[in-house]
């Protein structure tokens, strides 16, 4: 009986990694398709990756891109930190009200509303407007994320080290931070994620000249999903991959469950 | 950590200062200039040229309404022009600096969305025709050259299956009234209500209504008359070349008479360089920089001395050097308001349900 309900139970899983990965691995195989269409197997090229690196919009957007998802994490990963430490000592009502709102926002709205009030302080928008309005909607993830892991903290550690002389300050530093590290990293990669891969904000926000990689993909694909989108989706694959062994290896515990 | 910041304020500050230099920042469709053209204009304003994207008009209509600034020169679809000019969004064009707009033909010209082209000139246009796989239409000895291709039940007997529309109800009822004989821009409920019977009669041939992959069904072979637009047609065939294929996808206007889209060169009135807004509109009125994009994909050229610069085999395509003859009956879409527009939907929403 038991094994045979494991067998369903792997069977299950494999059908939904399948679903999950087999279309990334099928953009990717593309990728090196030596055809325009997506639709028939050629030939083996890396002229789609050629024609990407030539490509001074696509390198403008992705630049753009790695920069705001940078500052947006460095900056949401402070914030956000703080307002995750301040949800858990102080158990204020309207605190995590005010922090989590961004999150339950349909970002349409948030998109919306943005840009209106960059428009009201007679900002031109540009790379800054899309950074400030990314660092506005990280922080919140931010919190949460920093705000579980501090759940999940033995408190007396923190009043032992007050208790032997520690500055609240020391012993943030010295305890606290290093407890929560975890937490810090996986929400600063969360912020830098949403950052990349943000459509629906960034596109009412961005203004002349600071195009990121989803607003220029999307662009291209009114057309056809032509091979040169494939060949940026697998690099930025590549990318997040190389993230998630980075996290791993910097805050090993962060990505296993607990 | 300071230090990183440090380097990162440093980054951002880079790409600003480099904003503060001469740039034209043009807010266009994708693949709608070609990098040749955008280089000989660098070399000859000595600016640089920023370009951003939008991908459907109604997103570009969003972000200037909203107050979006920092764009100087925008190239809308005919009706999306009234809703820019009426939020006072636009600069009238001084044509004193525009010498070569001379060389549009003017049947481009003094269109209803912007009478005495106060505010827009014409940059290329597109027609909605039909395409087809070349092959396989004239073994059938069907006569692609009138809308009965996708509207005759008889004809489209022979094609069950194969053919697709486009999913916009403007498009698909002005085809059906253009083949009953009407104006596409009929309002009339009796010849509206005969385009929707052509359209219910010929849905059951239909594969599909589709206005997204049917370059790739084309050039597939998967199917073999798309109703679409022109310059995607020349893509299909293009791809189809390139993929070896053996058919072409071709196309060329109906008898009955095709819909026309133009897409014009507008100034913002928040444009941070109008002077070099006017120096881009005059060198692509030019009939060499505007051929240009012409040969890439195919686009309609409204511009008379270009077609000495577009190759042959793109020149001899009715859709995009129409003839005179052809010229009259084409018709562009007014925008349609109130009630006229409720009584489409309600409409297009019968065909779609209709059995």
């Amino acid at each position: 009986m038991h094994s045979k309900q494991s067998k369903w139970l792997w069977a299950a899983a494999l059908f939904a990694y399948a679903f999950l990965y087999l279309p990334l691995i099928i953009v990717v195989v593309y990728s090196f398709n030596d055809s325009k269409l997506n639709a028939e197997w050629v030939g083996f090229t890396f002229k789609w990756y050629e024609i990407l690196f030539h490509d001074a919009q696509m390198l403008t957007a992705a630049r753009n891109s790695l920069l705001i998802g940078l500052i947006t994490s460095i900056c949401a990963t402070v914030f956000g930190t703080l307002a995750g430490l301040a949800m858990y000592k102080y158990k204020l009502r309207l605190l995590p009200l005010l922090v989590l709102t961004p999150i339950a926002i349909p970002e349409i709205l948030m998109g919306v509303s943005l840009l209106i009030f960059f428009v009201m302080l007679n900002m031109t928008l540009g790379l800054v407007s899309v950074t400030l309005a990314h660092i506005a909607f990280c922080i919140g993830f931010v919190a949460i994320v920093v705000r579980s892991r501090l759940q999940g903290m033995d408190e007396s550690l923190v009043e032992a080290a007050r208790d032997l002389g520690a500055t609240p300050v020391q012993a943030f530093r010295l305890v606290t931070m290093p407890l929560i590290m975890p937490g810090i990293i996986a929400g600063a990669l969360m912020a830098f994620t949403l950052s990349i891969d943000d459509f629906v904000i960034t596109f009412f926000t961005a203004g002349a000249g600071a195009s990121t990689l989803p607003l220029q993909i999307y662009s291209m694909i009114r057309i056809a999903v032509t091979p040169e989108v494939n060949a940026i989706s697998t690099l930025l694959m590549l990318l997040t991959l190389c993230l998630i062994l980075l996290a791993s290896k910097l805050a090993p515990s962060a990505l296993r469950a607990e | 950590m300071k230090k990183i910041l440090l380097a990162l304020m440093l980054a951002t500050g880079a790409v600003q200062s480099a904003q503060a230099e001469d740039v034209l920042h043009l807010y266009n469709w994708n693949n709608y200039i070609t990098p040749e053209t955008v280089k000989n204009f660098e070399a000859s304003c000595k600016c640089k040229v920023v370009q951003d994207y939008y991908g459907a008009m109604e997103e570009m209509l969003a972000k200037l309404s909203a107050g979006a600034k920092g764009y100087d020169v925008v190239i809308p679809t005919g009706f999306a022009i009234p809703p820019l000019v009426k939020q006072n969004l636009v600069q009238p064009l001084d044509k004193s600096k525009l010498p070569n707009a001379k060389n549009l033909n003017p049947a481009f010209l003094d269109a209803a969305f912007d009478k005495g082209n106060q505010y827009s000139l014409p940059y290329a246009f597109t027609t909605t025709l039909v395409g087809y796989n070349d092959k396989k239409i004239k073994e059938l000895g069907i006569d692609p050259g009138s809308w009965s291709i996708i509207f005759d039940p008889a004809v489209l007997a022979k094609i069950k299956g194969k053919v697709t529309v486009l999913d916009d109800s403007r498009e698909v009822f002005a085809a059906a009234l253009m083949y009953n004989g009407f104006s596409a821009n009929s309002t009339k409920p009796e010849e509206l209500k005969k385009a929707q019977e052509t359209i219910i009669k010929a849905k059951p041939f239909w594969a599909a209504f589709n206005g997204q992959s049917y370059i790739k069904e084309l050039t597939l072979g998967n199917i073999w008359v798309a109703h679409g637009y022109s310059n995607d047609m020349f893509q299909a065939n293009t791809d189809a070349k390139a993929a070896k294929r053996p058919f072409g996808v071709a196309y060329s206007l109906q008898k009955e008479g095709n819909t026309l889209s133009v897409d014009n060169m507008m100034v913002l009135k928040s444009a941070p360089r109008p002077d070099l807004a006017i120096k881009f509109i005059n060198f692509m009125l030019d009939g060499k920089n505007s051929a240009q994009l012409t040969n890439l994909i195919g686009s309609g050229n409204p511009n008379s001395s270009a077609a000495q610069f577009v190759k042959p085999e793109v020149k001899s395509i009715s859709a995009v050097f129409p003839s005179a003859d052809n010229m009259k009956k084409l018709q562009q879409l007014n925008a349609l308001e109130g009630k006229a527009l409720r009584d489409l939907g309600r409409m297009w929403t019968q065909v779609k349900t209709a059995k």
